[in-house]
Parts: C-alpha cells; sequence; structure tokens
C-alpha cells in the first residue's frame, strides 16, 4: 500500500514538473560594459534558452528544476558558466560581462620585417598566385620577392640580397627545415634560380630582419617556404615550355596524395635562336625528379615527405678583360639531392608538436680553365619543437635542433683538399604575450654551439606590436643575429668566429578595403666579418676584422580595389650600407647593395579576353665597383639599372593556362659591374670588361594542361 | 509481486521519458526550421542559429542541429554584411564537429562544399586555384554517398556556373546539372511531412537557375 503511495507521489512530481515554470532574466556586457547581443544563455541540457537583445538583455523561461547551470556563449568570447537554483519564481540573474578570446583573426601580429604571402584576409603583401603571375619573377620564387621592399636586385647573380647584406646572409627553410644550396650552381654571370617549383608551396612567411628566434644561420633574412597539404584531387599537369618541359602526376585519396614530377631544361636550343652576350659552349641544361607525398594519419597527426634529385651543367667561355680570343672555358657540372621528412600534431591540450629532418647535397664539378675544382656541401638539420598554448594569451614556442655540416673542396690534379665537419647544436624558446587584443610582445632567446670553432653564443630577440587605429598598427623588432662564415673561408680556417649583427626595425602597416600600406625603418649593424687577402676568386688568411651597418627606409603600397580588375603595387626601398668585407680594406658600399630600389608590379585582367597581362618594372641607381684607373676601393658607380617585363596568361579552359612574358622589353643595356684586367696594360692602364646581361631580352612560352578524370562528371552521368 | 509491478511501471516511466525526448527533439528542430524560413535580419539569424546550437548542446548525439546552425551562418554571411571569412570558418567548424557524429553524411558534405565555395567568392581570383578543385570534390563526394541529393547537385551547377562565367563560357553544362537538380528536389517534396526535419531547401537557387537557364 505504501509503494502504491510512493508511485502516486512519483507520478504527481513527474507532471507537477512539466508545469513549474522559472523565469530567467539578465543582462549581457563586453569589457567595457558596454551591451552585448547575440549571446547564446542557456540552462545546460535542456533546450531552454535565449539570445541577448541589442541592449544585452535577455529573458526565458525554463522547465527544469533545482540545481542548474546557466552557460553564456558567444563565438570569439570565453564561455561562463554559473550554478542557479530554479524553484518557480522568477530569477533575475546578475549582469554578466563576457571577455573576448584573442584569436589569430582578431589578435595585432608582428609585422616589423616581415611579410607573408598567404591567402588569409589580413593586410597582406603578396598571395602565393603571385609568385607565379608576377612577369620579371619567370615563375621563379626569388624573382618574386625580388620586387618587395628591403630587396635589391643582382641581375647577374639571380640570388636574393636583403638589406644590405650578401645572399648567404638569407635563410631558406621548408617546413622550418633548413635547406642547404637552394640556389643552382651556377657560372661566369649567369643568374641562377631557386631550385624549388613555386607550386610546392601553399604560402610563404618573408623576413627581411628581426625575425623569430625559431629561425638561426640568417644573419640577414629569413624566407620560410611552407608546403602543401594533401592535394584535392588525382590529376596529371603538364607543362612545356620553351626551354624544356615536364609531367607531374598526382594521387589523391581521402587521407594522404603523392605528387611525382619530372622536368628537363634546356636553353641550349633557344640560345641558338636568341642572340647572347655569353659565349655558350653548351647552354644551361638540367634535369630534375621530385616527389611530395602527405598522409593524415590515424592519430590526426600530418606527415609530409619530399624528396629531390637533379643534376644540370653548362660549358660556357668567359671573355677575359685585356685579353684577345674567347677567353677562359669554365665547365661546371652540378648534382643536388635534397630530402626531408616531417610530422606535425595539435593535441586538445594546446599542444602542438613538430619533428622533422632534412638533408641536402650539393655536388659542383667545374673546370677552370682546364683547373677541376671539386666541391661538395652537405647539410642535415634534425628540429623538434613544441608550441604550448597556455591560454589564449601566453604561448609559447620552444624547440632543439642539430644540423650537421660537412664540406670539401679541392683541386684535383694538385692534390689540394681542405675540408671539415661541424655539428652545430641549437636551442630557443619565444613566448608571446598578449596584453589585449590590440598589444603583444613577444620575447625569445636562441643559443647555439659550433663544434668547428668551438664558439657557444646565445642571441635575444624581442618584438611588439600595438594596433593603433582599427586597421592600423606600429610594430618594433630587435635583437642580435648570428651565422657561422661562409663554406669556402671555413674551409681554409675553421677557427673563423661567427658573423654578428643586429637589427633594429620599426613598421606602421595599414590594411583594409584591399589596400595595404607599409613603412618601415631599419638598422642593422655588422661585426666579425670576414675580410681576405687576395682576391675572391682565391681569397688567402680569412680573419673576423670586418665591420658595417646598413639603414634605411622601405615602402609598399599595394591596391587592389581601386581600378577594377587591376592589382598593383609599388615598392621603393632606400638602403645606405657601408661595411669592411671581403678583399675590402675600407668600409665601402658593396656591389650588391644599391641606394635607391624602384619597382612596381601592376596584373590587369581581361575577362572577354579570359587573359591577364602583367607588367613589372624595376630600377636602381646603380651599383658600386672598384675602377684600379683610380684611386680607392668602390670608387664608381654603374648607369641605372632599369628592367621593364610584360606576361600574358591566357585561360581559354579551366585547365588549360598558356603563359608567355617577356623580360626586359625595351632591351635596356644593364651592367651590374665591370670586371678588370689583373694587370695595366702597355698605357698603363686597366681594362675592363662589363658584367652585363646573358641577353638583352629573355622570351618565355609555356603550355600548363591539367589532365584530371573528372569523377564529378562521371557520377553525374550516372545519375 | 508488488515489487516486480513496481520495477515494470517505473521502467514504463523510464522508458515513457527517453521516447519522450525523440518527439521533443523533432518538435524543437521544427519550430527552428520554421523560423529559419521567417529571417530577416541577421539578428534573428543569431537568435534561430543560437537556437540551434542550445538543441545540439542538449542532445549531442545528433548532428542536424549543427548542420542548421552551420548552414546559417553561410546563409548570412552572404546575406548580411559580415566579417565572411569568420562566418565561413565558424560554418566549416559546426561541420566537423558533426561529421564526427555522423561521418560519411551526404548533406554535411554537401555543406561543407557549399562553406568552401563561400570562402572561394570572398576572393575568387586567388582563392580559385586551390579551392575549386576542393569544393568540386565535396560535391562529387556528397552526390557518390546519395545521388538523390539536390542541394548537392544544385550546389554543384552553381560551382559549374561561377566557372562558366570566369571563362566566359556558356551556362549550358551548368544548366543541365540544375535541371538534375531541380527534378531531384520535386521528387523530395514526395517525402516532406510536417515531422520531416531532415534538409530541404535548395527551391531559391534551382529558381535562379531557372532565369539564368531560359
Amino acid at each position: 500500500m505504501k509503494r502504491q503511495h510512493y508511485l502516486t507521489a512519483l507520478f504527481f512530481l513527474f507532471h507537477l514538473g512539466a508545469f513549474s515554470q522559472t523565469i530567467l532574466s539578465g543582462k549581457v556586457l563586453d569589457e567595457k560594459n558596454q551591451p552585448l547581443p547575440g549571446v547564446n544563455i542557456y540552462i545546460k541540457g535542456s533546450y531552454d534558452g535565449a539570445t541577448s537583445d541589442v541592449d544585452g538583455s535577455f529573458e526565458f523561461e525554463t522547465e527544469e528544476e533545482g540545481s542548474q547551470t546557466i552557460i553564456y556563449q558567444l563565438m570569439g568570447f570565453k564561455t561562463q558558466e554559473f550554478a542557479i537554483d530554479c524553484d518557480s519564481s522568477p530569477i533575475s540573474l546578475q549582469n554578466v560581462s563576457l571577455r573576448e578570446m584573442i584569436t589569430d583573426m582578431n589578435a595585432v601580429t608582428i609585422s616589423a620585417g616581415a611579410m607573408q604571402a598567404s591567402d588569409a584576409s589580413k593586410a597582406v603583401v603578396l598571395k602565393p598566385l603571385d609568385i607565379v603571375t608576377t612577369p620579371s619573377a619567370m615563375g621563379d620564387i626569388i624573382g618574386a620577392f625580388q620586387t618587395l621592399p628591403g630587396t635589391s636586385t643582382v641581375g647577374n647573380d639571380g640570388r636574393l640580397f636583403v638589406r644590405g647584406g650578401d645572399a648567404s646572409e638569407v635563410g631558406i627553410y621548408i617546413d622550418g627545415l633548413r635547406v642547404g644550396n637552394a640556389y643552382g650552381s651556377t657560372a661566369g654571370n649567369f643568374p641562377t634560380r631557386t631550385r624549388f617549383n613555386p607550386n610546392l608551396f601553399k604560402g610563404t612567411f618573408f623576413s627581411t630582419g628581426g625575425y623569430s628566434a625559431e629561425y638561426g644561420q640568417a644573419l640577414s633574412s629569413a624566407l620560410a617556404l611552407n608546403s602543401k597539404d594533401i592535394s584535392p584531387r588525382s590529376q596529371g599537369d603538364l607543362s612545356l615550355l620553351s626551354l624544356g618541359g615536364g609531367y607531374s602526376h598526382t594521387l589523391s585519396s581521402d587521407k594522404q596524395s603523392i605528387t611525382l614530377t619530372g622536368n628537363f631544361f634546356d636553353l641550349g636550343p633557344y640560345q641558338n635562336l636568341v642572340k647572347q652576350n655569353i659565349d655558350w659552349e653548351r647552354g644551361p641544361h638540367s634535369w630534375d625528379l621530385e616527389m611530395a607525398s602527405q598522409k593524415k594519419l590515424a592519430d590526426g597527426s600530418l606527415l609530409k615527405v619530399m624528396a629531390r634529385t637533379e643534376s644540370g651543367g653548362m660549358k660556357l667561355w668567359q671573355k677575359q678583360p685585356g685579353k684577345e680570343g674567347r677567353g677562359v672555358f669554365i665547365d661546371l657540372d652540378n648534382r643536388y639531392t635534397f630530402a626531408q621528412t616531417n610530422w606535425k600534431k595539435a593535441y586538445e591540450n594546446g599542444w602542438t608538436l613538430f619533428s622533422g629532418i632534412s638533408y641536402s647535397n650539393n655536388k659542383d664539378d667545374i673546370f677552370y680553365d682546364s683547373v677541376n675544382l671539386q666541391k661538395n656541401s652537405k647539410l642535415i638539420h634534425a628540429k623538434f619543437t613544441g608550441i604550448k598554448d597556455f591560454s589564449d594569451r601566453i604561448s609559447a614556442n620552444s624547440g632543439i635542433e642539430y644540423i650537421q655540416n660537412d664540406y670539401s673542396e679541392g683541386i684535383v690534379e694538385a692534390n689540394l683538399e681542405r675540408d671539415y665537419t661541424d655539428h652545430q647544436f641549437y636551442g630557443f624558446t619565444e613566448w608571446d604575450f598578449y596584453l589585449s587584443k590590440k598589444l603583444v610582445f613577444r620575447t625569445g632567446l636562441r643559443g647555439g654551439n659550433s663544434s668547428l670553432n668551438q664558439e657557444t653564443w646565445v642571441d635575444p630577440r624581442a618584438s611588439f606590436a600595438y594596433q593603433v587605429s582599427e586597421n592600423g598598427q606600429i610594430s618594433l623588432a630587435g635583437g642580435t643575429f648570428s651565422q657561422v662564415p661562409t663554406e669556402n673561408f671555413r674551409a681554409l680556417t675553421p677557427e673563423l668566429k661567427n658573423v654578428k649583427s643586429k637589427h633594429l626595425i620599426l613598421n606602421y602597416l595599414y590594411g583594409a578595403n584591399g589596400r595595404t600600406l607599409r613603412a618601415e625603418a631599419f638598422y642593422k649593424s655588422y661585426d666579425n666579418l670576414v675580410t681576405f687577402d687576395g682576391s675572391p676568386m682565391a681569397p688567402e688568411k680569412p680573419i673576423n676584422e670586418g665591420k658595417g651597418f646598413a639603414k634605411g627606409i622601405d615602402l609598399f603600397y599595394r591596391e587592389s580595389r581601386l581600378i577594377k580588375n587591376t592589382d598593383f603595387w609599388v615598392t621603393y626601398s632606400f638602403v645606405d650600407s657601408k661595411r669592411q668585407f671581403d678583399q675590402y680594406s675600407t668600409k665601402v658600399q658593396p656591389a650588391f647593395a644599391p641606394r635607391h630600389n624602384f619597382s612596381v608590379v601592376a596584373k590587369h585582367g581581361f575577362q572577354k579576353l579570359q587573359s591577364q597581362l602583367g607588367m613589372s618594372f624595376s630600377m636602381n641607381d646603380g651599383y658600386a665597383y672598384t675602377d684600379p684607373n683610380q684611386s680607392g676601393e668602390m670608387n664608381s658607380k654603374t648607369r641605372s639599372f632599369q628592367n621593364l617585363s610584360l606576361s600574358w596568361s591566357y585561360l581559354p579552359k579551366p585547365n588549360l593556362i598558356i603563359h608567355f612574358a617577356v623580360s626586359n622589353v625595351l632591351g635596356r643595356e644593364n651592367v651590374f659591374g665591370y670586371q678588370y684586367a689583373q694587370t695595366p696594360n702597355a698605357s698603363g692602364v686597366y681594362e675592363s670588361l662589363p658584367s652585363g646581361q646573358a641577353a638583352p631580352r629573355f622570351l618565355l612560352l609555356g603550355v600548363f594542361l591539367t589532365l584530371s578524370k573528372d569523377k564529378t562528371a562521371n557520377n553525374l552521368n550516372n545519375l | 509481486m508488488k515489487k516486480y509491478i513496481l520495477i515494470f511501471a517505473l521502467s514504463f516511466i523510464c522508458i515513457h521519458v527517453a521516447n519522450a525526448s525523440d518527439p521533443a527533439f523533432e518538435k524543437a528542430m521544427s519550430k527552428q526550421i520554421q523560423a529559419m524560413a521567417t529571417i530577416q535580419t541577421l539578428e534573428e539569424s543569431q537568435k534561430v542559429s543560437n537556437s540551434f546550437l542550445r538543441i545540439s548542446e542538449a542532445q549531442p548525439e545528433e548532428w542536424l542541429p549543427l548542420y542548421y546552425a552551420s548552414l546559417l551562418q553561410i546563409e548570412s554571411a552572404f546575406r548580411f554584411d559580415i566579417n565572411k571569412d569568420q562566418a565561413f570558418d565558424q560554418a566549416l567548424e559546426y561541420i566537423e564537429k558533426a561529421k564526427k557524429i555522423a561521418p560519411e553524411n551526404s548533406e554535411l558534405t554537401a555543406l561543407e562544399g557549399y562553406a568552401v565555395m563561400g570562402k572561394l567568392s570572398v576572393d575568387p581570383a586567388n582563392r580559385g586555384q586551390n579551392l575549386t578543385p576542393e569544393a568540386m570534390q565535396l560535391f562529387g563526394k556528397a552526390i557518390a554517398l546519395d545521388r538523390e541529393n539536390p542541394r548537392a547537385v544544385l550546389l554543384m551547377a552553381q560551382m559549374e556556373l561561377g566557372m562558366a562565367q570566369f571563362f566566359g563560357s556558356g551556362p549550358e553544362k551548368a544548366c543541365g546539372v540544375a535541371r538534375m537538380g531541380s527534378d531531384l528536389l520535386q521528387k523530395e517534396k514526395g517525402k516532406i511531412n510536417e515531422s520531416y526535419i531532415l534538409p530541404t531547401w535548395g527551391e531559391r537557387m534551382a529558381s535562379q537557375f531557372e532565369k539564368v537557364c531560359q
């Protein structure tokens, strides 16, 4: 009987519950006590809740009873929870203020020295596609970066020169791992290119100074290339160029993809057709094979593998000033291999782990006037990093690295060989502190040790960024940077100390509505630069006695919406650099650091013609050189460098692109310096030859065809 | 004996309660789906979206509330003046969550393609190269998972139309695909009754195609 009562009671209780309602009301504010609309307020585990109004207030009824949890939730804000007691009487809740979360999307980023090529919607300096569509770049990654502030074009070299630093001062990384000999080997004033195809990468980070403690062995600049993730579809890509061709095949599934590529280039036939300034015996030629694979593992981590091997060469006669005949015969053969693998995983608890290893091996076999010079450089870079987000306000990036560098060079006939092996260990830690979404401080420390010169060093770095207006921000970065001397000097004198530099950079960045304005001022000092006796071809007794500085300003303006279908950017860089280095006994303006550098790139789409016209114009005020007929070093300057390049891309079908580009359309005779005779002639004058362009113009015609089995279409036919 | 009756009765109550949640879920969903049709402002969209999120929180085993919350994000990005990239990213986040509940779901895959298409529309010149194949692949997969999904077919037609416009070719191919989508939509109508809470949208897209394809 008692049990029956119990049941009845239970029954009533159950139904009573359904009819008892509690009215809840309250107000939500933001950090500044302003009303916050759109907040989702609800009782945990129930459907009952409401959305806050324009004035931040809300009211709703709930049938839930007793102790409950009320949740305040809004995208981008930190969720809050409170315990409440629902007992059918109306509850007026206290005002709740939600704190905005700091995310990549809304927070200020450090922009001093940094330029990112990405698809992100923020102020973007370069987009990934720009690398292939900048006419003067001719599809070379570095070529596109030469139109950005802080760089200078050295047309007979082709490498990247940043703010008065030489090309070896730019560290190049793929997925954070160092790439040895990233540029192809070349000879006799013929400009080189990066070995890597821009299509391998989804984004690029380029810094002209003051960069993160994660990047070492880079005195002036860091260029970090991020490889692509899993390919969305299987396809074949055929490219036919006026200089060669290649085929790339991608196999893809949900969880993994693999791309195999083979290319063959030969400039010989082209150089036979178009008159060349270089006396070629055999034009530059090369082949390469490449594999890139990405796999998503069962635990959600991503594994990438990339491997590349290539072979190339050229034969040419280099005319000597003051001498009759074709000059010196140069025969270059190059073998290069690069491989890397890396693994990355983001854990739920705020940790992101990365580990990777890269291997580069470069062999040059050069005959210079029948003297056989052989060079071999090997680089292994192993890296393990952990990023921990302690909260949305504090995060740390720390890691350990190991680099092994083997180098040997020798003259076969003379039985002369020099070599070394260096083991380097590094550790770094870097901390980001967001005081608000408008203000961030970053402080980092990088330490290293080299077994070869037995030096241990520590480089502190710091930067901050502050958002001054809705779309504008200022950023300051500074720190010290170290780099071991270049391989040929170390082989001569293994004890050579590190070359050192200090950077200080002030940056202003404005970005809104398809417009980016960037202004930067910098000062950079150099210490321990390597100087030597003798000539650059045969340096002797290198020592760390050189010093120098570089200072200047950069301006960059990009506009994509002002003129319909037109996107353009304008860059001006002023560099005042003097340094004592190499064979110079005084502080001089380096040949690779013209003072005034200007470039403009514009692209206009013609929708009806299914085409894009590209234009790029670069100029500088000329390169310094030493004229031995006058007193002093670097006592002269070449005429101004100017290059107008045009390109036309035609897309008749979604899978077909026809691309035509011409560099130096106006045929200006650019000179990058002069080569002088070692001894004066009979009348006491040192005779000279200009170091100019390989040819007045360079023409490129390419046809790019994508072949894919259109699975989607097949599916549609079956409907 | 009485003891057993009690157990039986209690278990009955329990079953009753457990079953009750389904009609309640359907009712709550129906209410919000009806509210969706009347959305005129961003505030209204946010209200309905929040309601779906509440249902999702209370019913974490259901993918549909997340589906609709995501759809509302995508539609508000197209309709209202908000940060589009942020809205599409949020939509993709909900889809990710829903995919964990219902993997290999045709509707969710099509919706993911829709969000990718949205991201593409923000900057077609630069994102087209990467996102076009991604969106097409997702629509293709959605169709493979359910050949009668009109939304997957109509969205693919939309992509085809966009590409045709970009390359200056005619809309014939897109129109052919759209016609198949419209037919599927008609066919789907037969299934819809009062308690039908699965996605049924697509009418507006189909009628837009009718204008283009005349």
